[in-house]
């Protein structure tokens, strides 16, 4: 059925979609229609009944709710006739019965639907004298999330998003009637990795958050429009700040990537922008300590090294570089050395993907109209938590979900089959025959699909997923999508040539290639499995420049440190998503003390040296990095600004990764990364910093009973690091599997391909006593 | 799990008559209130393991419906109407002579946990007004001091089983409906008495 339908909304003839919600057809007819409950990304609930209007019907007029209706032809719609307004009056006069009207200190004046719309379509006066309902104002429904019942209108907008969207329902009605409250349950907490939609769509300011609680008014926000860059999934997001210090970050609906959702990592890990701790003046090594030097003397020194064409120069680049960044250091390259120069990117996870010339590459949109999804990846709600968003809303739309790997258990609950432990072996290779699967034969063979496929941990044979690959490739109609999870990964694969990942570093890097090593935006250090093998390379190396926003471990071996403006909100330039849709980064807030960008410093420093840079402005660069794209498709920041391109352009080249296979040894431990984790920018972002900070491994059941853990925590230790942990058991996981979230800091510090004892906490205290 | 294995076996027995485990929640909240004569916060945990919805998905419900009880009932659940059909049949006071006998206010339950007193609306039993409900057992056309006489004999006897037709026979009046079958089936808990929630039994 794809014929209009035709309405008369007040007196005008307007089309739409037939099954659309008179509510919507409305509005994309331009005529607004006041709401609290209905969200487009919602289901319809009808709670209530602020958008009530008039319909003709074969008994007369009807007041009905439009958010519930369906346009049908010929309807005759009234939105504004006095039987509506009065409907209006009465509902708003209702809600504000037991509202507290304490605009004043709430968070959402200014920018709160119940007071705008009060205000166009309120009675204006109150018949109500008695007594309001009171509840404990607010209460703490998690760590980072606050609710204040009295100014809840009870809309339903955040149950049915933690129930319908994010898939967790913390948060639910109590009660009945009047005394009807949003709550959690007892001792459990509202803890999703995406609660912080919840306060975005709340139409009142029952629903804050510790980060922006009281920071600010909204009429005095200065705000821009940009893209996350915490993953390649790349949300749309607004930034929003007051008296330059960015406050809040807000998901904008980006119809083919985010649809206006964000995870709570990317919303709040902004706050360490305004952090004290914030790397402010260059840095040099002198007698083994850091001290404080001027800019321009890094430029002299650091000239020093590359005038002489013979030094030797490498790269390790961090993932959350603009392209422009990318572009700059390429174009440094190509003149400062004479031999090669290699680019690593600060990833232990880096492998070959599937980029060949007959695959074809998805869009996030195609989950929405395949067949079936199959995934086997990292665990994406850890690693791309709105993608994992998008794959629920393809699996709710009736798209059917396959899923491999123990490590996958956050989408086994809505997957139609889980490949768990019996498929899937603790080396992370498929166990079974593929072709004589019946549910792959049911639902995958001889249909569209849509492939996530990514390496699970470092030491996961990439042939094992090649193997599925290949199964699927032959006997299906697929798309794949390549998992990478970090930052500008794609920005990076657009702009580089031969990318490397951290297991080439530590294979291919030592003193005798390397001269001058520029890392950037990375803490290897601090984060990789490679750790202690990456600080022996570095402590080695000649002269090692480190930038980045704060000092941790890896600059703190650098010989110079160079303060870097953030890519969130800093500065300006392009960010490439997973399905190659390259999008504008915006600079809204000056950026503290003698900060540059990254291309800014590489660019003033071949100026300083006299090299002749062929890219010499953002602009420059910018257009540089789309060279070899048609002028008009390609998103140049001209294209990107066009009104219709807010969204992003898609390009894709396909990248040259040139990484050999990771060589960690199997052992009983594995490697990952939780979304949260104990990074200087998470450290220093207050509202969630002890969100990542627990340090905890995660082990199968036989585990427990091998080493006769009873307490709940154990130590871990190697030579002589000692670690202690909480332990939770995973009953998805093969026998005798240990899992290691690496991006808390000491876990990754390990030698991943030898063993490591478990000692129970008790066990270990009784010997101390000894 | 806070609950044993006898009524764990029983609530899976539930769980298969649906063709969704949570279709199961209602008659599992049942269940949790013939166990412990309210809903428990262990018996959501409980239910919510069984049925696999959230904790505060199964609190919703059960802090929804008013035969779910949020704190402890005595052995038994007085519930005198008070809607209009009995109103005009004088239940105020009949409600003013179970609060005098028991001692207690709406929603209140006695110190011996034997009464708890309610006053329900309107409980379908019009044409036979007024009506009380013990254990959510009927007893129609009931008098003030029926009412005193229905409560000293629950106190005196306290019998396990409730019955509906028993009580009618000793303390009631005129009736709605006579079904004309003698049923001595009844309630054993502050839960409705159902066969496939074995919270009913046939009074010997
Ligand atoms: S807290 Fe906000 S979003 Fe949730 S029901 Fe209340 S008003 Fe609606
Ligand atoms: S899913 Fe990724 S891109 Fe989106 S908000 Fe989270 S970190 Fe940012
Ligand atoms: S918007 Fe239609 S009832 Fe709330
Ligand atoms: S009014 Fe009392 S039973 Fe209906």
């Amino acid at each position: 059925m794809s014929e209009k339908v035709n309405l008369n909304v007040n007196g005008i003839e307007i089309e739409s979609d037939p099954n659309k919600l008179l509510i919507e057809a409305c509005e994309d007819s331009g005529i607004h229609i006041p709401r609290f409950c209905w969200h487009k990304r919602l289901d319809p609930v009808g709670m209530c009944r602020m958008c009530l209007v008039e319909v003709e019907t074969p008994r007369g007029k009807m007041l009905v709710p439009s958010c519930t209706t369906e346009v049908s032809d010929e309807m005759v719609v009234d939105t504004e006739s006095d039987v509506v307004k009065k409907a209006q009056e009465g509902v708003l006069e209702f809600l504000l019965i037991n509202h507290p009207l304490d605009c004043p200190i709430c968070d959402k004046a200014g920018e709160c639907p119940l007071q705008d719309q009060t205000m166009a379509y309120g009675p204006g006066e109150s018949r109500f004298v008695e007594e309001k309902r009171h509840f404990e104002k607010p209460i703490n429904i998690s760590e980072i999330i606050l609710l204040d019942r009295e100014r809840c209108i009870l809309c339903a907008r955040c149950t049915r998003f933690s129930d319908e969207i994010s898939g967790d329902p913390l948060i639910e009605f109590i009660q009945r009637g009047n005394k009807t409250e949003v709550n959690t349950f007892p001792n459990e907490p509202f803890k999703s990795y995406f609660s912080g939609n919840t306060v975005q769509i709340c139409p009142v300011g029952a629903l804050t958050s510790t980060s922006y609680r009281f920071k600010a008014r909204p009429w005095d926000l200065k705000s821009t429009r940009s893209t996350c860059n915490g993953c390649p999934t790349g949300c749309s997001i607004e930034l929003n700040s007051s008296q330059n210090k960015m406050l809040r970050i807000l998901g904008v609906d980006n119809d083919a990537v985010n649809q206006g959702w964000m995870c709570d990592k990317g919303r709040y890990n902004f706050e360490y922008l305004n952090s004290d701790s914030r790397l402010k003046t260059p840095l040099k090594m002198m007698d083994n300590k850091l001290v404080e030097i001027e800019i321009q003397d890094v430029y002299s020194e650091l000239t020093e090294f590359i005038k002489d064409r013979q030094t030797k120069v490498n790269f390790l680049l961090g993932s959350n570089l603009t392209n422009e960044d990318y572009v700059a250091f390429r174009e440094f390259s190509k003149t400062i050395s004479q031999s090669e120069s290699s680019f690593y990117l600060n990833d232990d996870l880096l492998y070959k993907g599937f980029f060949g010339d007959n695959i074809e590459l998805a869009k996030i949109d195609d989950l929405n109209s395949s067949d079936a999804i199959v995934v086997w990846a990292e665990d994406l709600k850890e690693k791309l938590p709105v993608l994992y968003l998008r794959i629920r809303q393809a699996v709710k739309n009736g798209v059917k979900l396959i899923v491999f790997g123990h490590t996958n258990e956050t989408l086994s609950d809505i997957a139609d089959v889980f490949y768990g432990k019996d498929m899937v072996s603790e080396n992370f290779e498929i166990l079974k025959d593929l072709s004589k699967m019946k549910e792959i034969n049911n639902l995958v063979v001889g249909k569209n699909i849509t492939a996530i496929l990514g390496k699970s941990t470092p030491y996961q044979a990439d042939e094992s997923i090649t193997k599925l690959f290949e199964f699927l490739n032959s006997n299906a109609n697929s798309k794949v999508l390549n998992a990478y999870s970090k930052g500008n990964t794609y920005g990076a694969f657009q702009t580089l040539e031969n990318l490397k990942g951290l297991n080439d570093f530590v294979n291919d890097i030592s003193k005798d290639n390397t001269d001058l090593l520029f890392i950037v935006g990375a803490d290897p250090i601090g984060r990789s499995v490679y750790s202690n093998q990456i600080k022996s390379i570095i402590k080695s190396i000649d002269t090692v420049v480190t930038l980045d926003n704060f000092n941790h471990e890896t600059s703190e071996l650098s010989d110079y440190v160079v303060p870097i403006s953030s890519t969130l909100g800093e500065k300006e330039g392009t960010f490439t998503n997973i399905e190659f849709r390259t999008s504008r980064i915006e600079k809204l807030v000056p950026s503290p003390g003698q900060t540059v960008s990254d291309w800014e410093f590489i660019t003033s420093l071949m100026n300083f040296a006299g090299l002749k840079a062929e890219a010499n402005s953002l602009e420059d660069l910018n257009r540089k990095a789309y060279e070899n794209l048609d002028s008009s498709l390609s998103p140049v920041f001209d294209n990107l600004d066009k009104p219709s391109n807010l969204d992003g352009m898609i390009n894709i080249s396909k990248p040259k990764i040139s990484t050999s296979e990771n060589k960690l040894n199997k052992t009983m431990f594995f490697t990952g990364e939780k979304l949260y984790g104990d990074s200087a920018t998470e450290r220093h972002s207050d509202s969630i910093s002890m969100l990542g900070s627990k340090k905890f491994i995660e082990v199968s059941e036989s585990v427990v009973e091998k080493y006769n853990l009873t307490s709940g925590s154990c130590t871990l230790t190697q030579d002589e690091l000692e670690v202690t942990v909480s332990y939770e058991v995973n009953n998805n996981f093969p026998n005798d599997l240990v899992y290691i979230p690496t991006n808390r800091r000491e876990l990754n510090k390990f030698d991943f391909s030898r063993e490591i004892l478990i000692i129970p906490t008790q066990v270990k205290e009784a010997l101390n006593v000894n | 799990m806070s609950w044993d294995d006898k009524l764990l076996k029983q609530a899976k027995k539930i769980i298969k008559l649906y063709p969704q485990k949570r279709s199961a929640l209602g008659p599992l909240l049942h269940l949790a209130q013939s166990k412990d004569g309210y809903i428990s916060d262990d018996s959501i945990t409980v239910i919510s393991e069984l049925v696999g919805i959230t904790e505060v998905q199964v609190k919703s419900v059960s802090t929804f419906y008013s035969m779910y009880k949020q704190e402890p009932t005595g052995k038994y659940l007085l519930s005198v109407c008070k809607s209009i059909s009995c109103e005009i049949n004088n239940s105020s006071e009949v409600i003013n002579k179970v609060q005098e006998f028991t001692g207690l206010n709406n929603n209140e339950t006695d110190e011996e946990e034997l009464f708890t007193f309610e006053a329900v609306e309107c409980i379908g039993a019009c044409g036979g007004a007024p009506a009380v409900q013990v254990n959510y057992e009927t007893v129609e056309g009931v008098t003030p001091e029926n009412a005193i006489n229905l409560c000293e004999w629950l106190k005196e006897t306290k019998p396990d089983v409730v019955v509906a037709d028993e009580m009618q026979e000793n303390f009631g009046g005129i009736k709605s409906f006579d079904w004309a079958i003698q049923d001595n089936s009844g309630a054993t808990s502050t839960a409705p008495g159902f066969q496939t929630l074995k919270t009913t039994e046939v009074k010997k």
